[in-house]
């Protein structure tokens, strides 16, 4: 070939048309992935901003020491510090006592404004504090006759005026508060008697009445979550593992298995709230399992978690390469010592993952659990395991639901701070996940 | 290695090791394998040559019974080891793999350490009473293998962390450490450098004091050079049997010819 023959070729340099038209196809859809990806990032950092905005608020709260003198002639008439006889100084005793305590530091102080009554100066405590300075003193009769400094929660119309919740314009029209106590309140503050701390009560304390969201916490659904994981993880990982190594490895591949496999596919995606009624009509109403129980929840979810299971497990079993399964075939193993000494553990990390993706999804569960009555108020604390397996409990996801549902407004927040907290426990059992993946990936 | 040694070879057993009887394997409705009778020898080599989707690879894993684990697949005839029909109803598969071993085309060992992939088949058989007995097996087994001198300063570093040479003779170090009486060899070399296969290839000569070895191999001069006896295959027929020498310099069936002077296959 000829320099001249060589100069009717086109250049490198130059592009033609059809690599043009290829390069902008590329340049095209690099730009939709990072749309996608983009427009992903941007609905998470709006959901996380919105929760965290109003719902860090949850975890503070506003509260303020008062020094109660615990009178003994008011608070145990018989005078025999029998517990028993107490008992009959009913929780509008002790909220008078707190009522006259509070009225005695502020006007000492002469922080309250002019002609407020003592009636109006005490509805600045929650309602939640006569309750538990009575649960104090009746555990130690010790305390009468003493001062004690006492913490109290503020009223929850209190905490969200300094949250921003409560102005005083709205607390004109608001019949549970009224401009004096706010300024009563701003006052306090003023004076370093009110703070805004953080309030642990939140992560601890049982779910409270309309009337004292101040005091409501996630105790109990905290504490019944945790008992129903239990239960998934339980039955659902033996039971899920098992009927996957013999789907996958033993069974014979006939019509039957074909629908069995259609069926495990197609429970993977039944409406939750299907297996909430099935487990109202199975263990509770032919069972007879008592209703709220963790029991029945983590069985209702087990049921809902085994197909996650069985999918994640069968797919991990099936990418475990044929030539191993040989190896150990040739060197005389059985099946089940093929299966146990060498299939298993290669898909140990994928089991672990879906195992905890399925106990993940069964964590944020709501709407079986409706239907199974864990959406019942529950004030006491579930008994340890096993017998608070059958305790009346509540549910995460459930608690969200609960605090939207009311209708005073310092319960939004705390429903969003619920909404955290199931978050971080999500958070937690994926990175979980990853950490198990790697330590369990064979690294050769 | 030699290519013209081949009338030098000579078969120093005559035992049969394996006797095939009209061996007919099917898959689904392929017929795999037509009518295939082989006499395999004790202490000798035997190679099973022919072009791809010939059946060679299927007719050895006949031998073991590995074809077991595919659902579609079914044998008929007999195939005798030692007189004994493998496929009869009495016989567990499993004791017949501690019998007859296997080494697979591509390297396999096991994701654990060289000693676990060694130490593994004598302890699922329950051959070893105590450690020291184990640890025995297992620097026979790759001494056997050629393998012992270059890993036996790393016995617990991963199998899979070898080199691919390396790799196949740590399967065959498996192998033979359940010292089975046959070893089956599915083209051991293919995914082996020249060097490798030339490693691998004197070993196999080696295993003749010891064993029955059947070799599936692509490669004629392969062939050529480690076996006693061969065995063509074409399209699911067994069309020529004999000593190796005379299947490479005297055919008899014209197909056979085809194909080692490359004009089939």
């Amino acid at each position: 070939m000829t320099l001249a023959d060589m100069s009717h070729r086109p250049s490198l340099y130059t592009l033609d048309a059809r690599t043009k038209a290829r390069n902008a196809a590329e340049k095209r859809f690099r730009l939709y992935g990072i749309t996608a990806v983009s427009l992903g990032v941007l609905a998470l950092v709006v959901l996380l901003t919105s929760v965290l905005g109003s719902g860090l608020g949850a975890f503070r709260q506003t509260m303020f020491t008062l020094p109660v003198t615990l009178d003994a002639a008011v608070l145990d008439k018989k005078g025999n510090r029998n517990p028993e006889e107490m008992a009959k100084a009913t929780t509008i005793t002790y909220g008078k006592v707190l009522t006259q305590a509070l009225a005695a530091v502020v006007t000492e102080r002469g922080l309250a404004p002019e002609g407020m009554k003592t009636k109006e100066i005490g509805a600045l405590i929650s309602k939640e504090a006569p309750a538990s300075l009575r649960n104090m003193v009746l555990a130690n009769p010790d305390l009468l006759g003493t001062t004690i400094d006492f913490e109290v929660l503020a009223n929850g119309r209190i905490d969200g005026f300094f949250k921003g919740r409560v102005t005083m314009e709205s607390a004109e029209l608001d019949s549970n508060v009224s401009p004096a106590q706010l300024q009563l309140a701003q006052a306090m503050k003023e004076a370093g008697m009110l703070r805004l701390a953080f309030n642990p009560a939140f992560i601890t304390n049982p779910d409270a009445s309309e009337l004292r969201p101040e005091s409501a916490g996630l105790g109990v659904a905290i504490l019944g979550s945790a008992y129903m994981m239990v239960i998934v993880l339980a039955l659902a990982l033996p039971i899920g593992v098992a009927a996957s190594i013999y789907l996958e490895e033993f069974a014979p591949q006939n019509r039957f298995t074909d629908l069995i496999e259609v069926n495990i596919a197609n429970l993977a995606a039944v409406p939750s709230i299907v297996f909430g009624i099935l487990g109202l009509a199975v263990f509770i109403n032919y069972a007879e399992l008592p209703q709220s129980s963790p029991l029945v929840g983590g069985l209702v979810l087990t049921l809902m978690t085994l197909p996650t299971i069985i999918i994640a497990t069968r797919a991990a079993l099936k990418a475990v390469p044929p030539s191993i399964k040989d190896a150990a075939l040739g060197v005389g193993a059985s099946k089940m010592q093929t299966i146990f000494h060498h299939v298993l553990p290669l898909a140990l990390p994928g089991i672990l993952t879906g195992t905890i993706i399925g106990l993940a999804q069964a964590l944020g569960e709501t709407a079986p659990l409706l239907l199974i009555g864990m959406v019942a108020f529950v004030k006491d604390y579930p008994a340890a395991p096993p017998e608070g397996f059958l305790d009346p409990a509540a549910a995460l996801p459930v608690q969200v639901y609960n605090f939207t549902q009311r209708s005073d407004p310092a319960f939004i927040e705390r429903a969003s701070g619920a909404i955290i907290v199931l978050l971080v426990f999500l958070l937690t059992m994926n990175i979980l996940a990853v950490l198990l993946r790697r330590r369990f990936e064979r690294r050769w | 290695m030699n290519d013209m040694r081949l009338t030098e070879r000579t078969v120093d057993a005559t035992d049969i090791k394996i006797a095939a009887r009209k061996v007919q394997v099917f898959y689904g409705t392929t017929h795999a394998i037509k009518d295939v009778d082989v006499d395999i020898l004790d202490k000798t080599v035997t190679a099973f040559i022919g072009p791809s989707g010939c059946g060679k690879s299927t007719f050895l894993r006949c031998i073991n019974r590995m074809n077991d684990t595919i659902d579609i697949c079914r044998v008929e005839g007999d195939i005798l080891l030692d007189g004994e029909d493998i496929y009869d109803k009495k016989v567990d598969p499993v004791q017949l793999r501690a019998r007859v071993g296997m080494v697979f085309q591509k390297p396999n060992p096991f994701p654990k350490s060289i000693y676990d992939n060694v130490a593994y088949g004598p302890k699922i058989h329950g051959q070893v009473k105590n450690k020291a007995e184990l640890d025995e097996i297992v620097e026979a087994s790759l001494r056997k293998a050629a393998l012992w001198n270059e890993v036996k300063d790393r016995l617990d570093a991963p199998g899979t962390g070898l080199s691919g040479g390396q790799q196949q003779r740590l399967c065959i170090a498996r192998a033979v450490a359940t010292s089975p009486e046959v070893l089956l060899m599915d083209e051991p070399c293919s995914a082996l450098d020249p060097i490798a296969t030339a490693q691998v290839e004197e070993l196999i000569d080696e295993l003749r004091e010891n064993f029955s070895v059947v070799i599936v191999t692509h490669s004629m001069q392969q062939a050529a050079r480690v076996s006693q006896r061969t065995a063509f295959f074409h399209l699911g027929n067994l069309v020529e049997f004999g000593e190796t020498g005379q299947i490479f310099t005297n055919p008899r069936d014209p197909r056979t010819e085809s194909y080692i002077t490359g004009r089939i296959g």
